[in-house]
């Protein structure tokens, strides 16, 4: 209840022009714009288990429209992505304000909504070919060197470059993408180049991937690429010392002391 | 602006995943899967991905089109569904009905495909029918 009144406050008030939640459409819990000439769809608001990526669509609108105000239904791995885009200049911090959502589940707290609470169960093959998606870094201590080629090798191949881990990453806005780029990656080659097609992406998401793992519920194929993109930033953490989505401080990944050049934020497509 | 998020069907294969679309005052400008969907799940092939692409396409054609003198010229439907009949009347009375084929597609609904299947086996006489994803 709370949350319903305080999303209509924001609106009646002008404190935000839209608000990005769930509405249940069609049976579905579906990403909703809310606005304040529609304010009694607000009652409709829901915080659903199934998630999408809020601040991405906030980013794109605020690139069509960028003086507007948007609010939005946070959890913390929208909040996070909300730093990353912020600190890469794809927001202008302030553009976006969050209501928090009960994520992962507690005793100390009524509700949790995470798809996450009901990530499927890895099979008896991939746990003995290849790797456990619910798995962590640390578990890898166990195989020598030639089996843990082996066991990614035998996950990156089932890849069908549908690019959906790339598409849905709330982090991800290069309007050049390198897997896009002809002199590295070849069009038409299915299965795409393995390793260098995940080794290329899991580098580009060092110090940016907030570890929301969007990007395996997106694999076709189960591909652990949560995993992969941890032990990057794992090694990225060890290093400089900087966790992604933490604050807005500077990245160490821009040079020079201040930001380099960076494309401009995703336009709705023209003509 | 006016922004909404539109849940359908990829136009596609016969699989018939949920996508959902971002539609910016009116125009699609996004595609994402549906995480809820039964038949995806939340996945989409490259194709389903791009489903806004083609739809914006300048490619796409918007009206009846006749091949004259190794041109297209514009004409309307009337012209274009009569040049199509006389053609197949000639070319079934040449050369028998068998001589045409007809190829139905998953991209097509169900009720497109009936018709293609009835307009081929009962008007022009013919079961050469088949399948864009036997080739």
């Amino acid at each position: 209840m709370g949350m319903k009144a305080e999303v209509k406050t924001w609106l009646q008030e002008g404190r935000v022009d839209i608000f990005l939640g769930y509405r249940m459409m069609a049976g579905h819990p579906l990403p909703h714009v809310f606005v304040k000439d529609r304010l009694q769809e607000v009652d409709e608001l829901i915080s659903a288990d199934a998630r999408y990526p809020l601040e991405k669509f906030a980013a794109r609108i605020a690139a069509a429209q960028p003086d507007i105000k948007i609010g939005m239904l946070a959890r913390d791995c929208n909040k996070r992505a909300l730093n990353v885009l912020s600190v890469w200049n794809q927001l202008e911090p302030g553009t976006v304000e969050t209501v928090d959502v009960n994520c992962c589940p507690s005793n100390l707290k009524d509700g949790a909504d995470c798809s996450y609470l009901k990530a499927p169960k890895t099979g008896f093959h991939k746990k003995r070919v290849g790797i456990d998606n619910q798995s962590d870094p640390e578990d890898f201590e166990t195989y020598d060197q030639q089996e843990r080629f082996t066991r990614w090798m035998n996950e990156f191949q089932r890849c069908i470059k549908c690019y959906g881990c790339r598409n849905i990453c709330p982090v991800c806005f290069c309007q050049e993408c390198s897997l896009e780029h002809p002199d590295l990656i070849k069009t038409g080659d299915l299965p795409p180049e393995v390793p260098i097609f995940h080794l290329v992406r899991a580098v580009h998401m060092a110090g940016r991937c907030t570890d929301c793992g969007l990007c395996e519920e997106a694999c076709p194929v189960d591909i652990p690429l949560r995993l992969l993109y941890r032990k990057v930033n794992q090694i990225v953490s060890d290093l400089f010392d900087y966790r992604p989505g933490s604050n807005t401080d500077q990245s160490p990944f821009s040079v020079l002391g201040e930001m380099p050049p960076e494309p401009e934020p995703l336009k709705a497509a023209e003509g | 602006m006016e922004v909404k998020y539109v849940p359908s069907v990829c136009s596609y294969c016969g699989t018939g995943c949920g996508v959902l679309f971002e539609v910016i005052d009116g125009k699609l400008t996004a595609t994402l899967p549906l995480k809820t969907h039964p038949v995806n799940e939340g996945r989409l092939c490259i194709k389903g991905w791009n489903l806004h692409e083609y739809v914006n396409s300048f490619m796409r054609l918007k009206a009846p089109l006749i091949k004259t003198g190794g041109r297209f010229r514009r004409v309307s439907w009337d012209q274009a569904i009569q040049v199509t009949a006389d053609r197949f009347t000639d070319i079934i009375a040449k050369h028998g009905p068998d001589s045409v084929g007809v190829l139905v597609s998953a991209k097509m609904t169900n009720e497109e495909n009936y018709i293609a299947q009835k307009f081929a086996r009962a008007v022009i006489g013919t079961n050469n029918v088949d399948h864009c994803a036997r080739l």
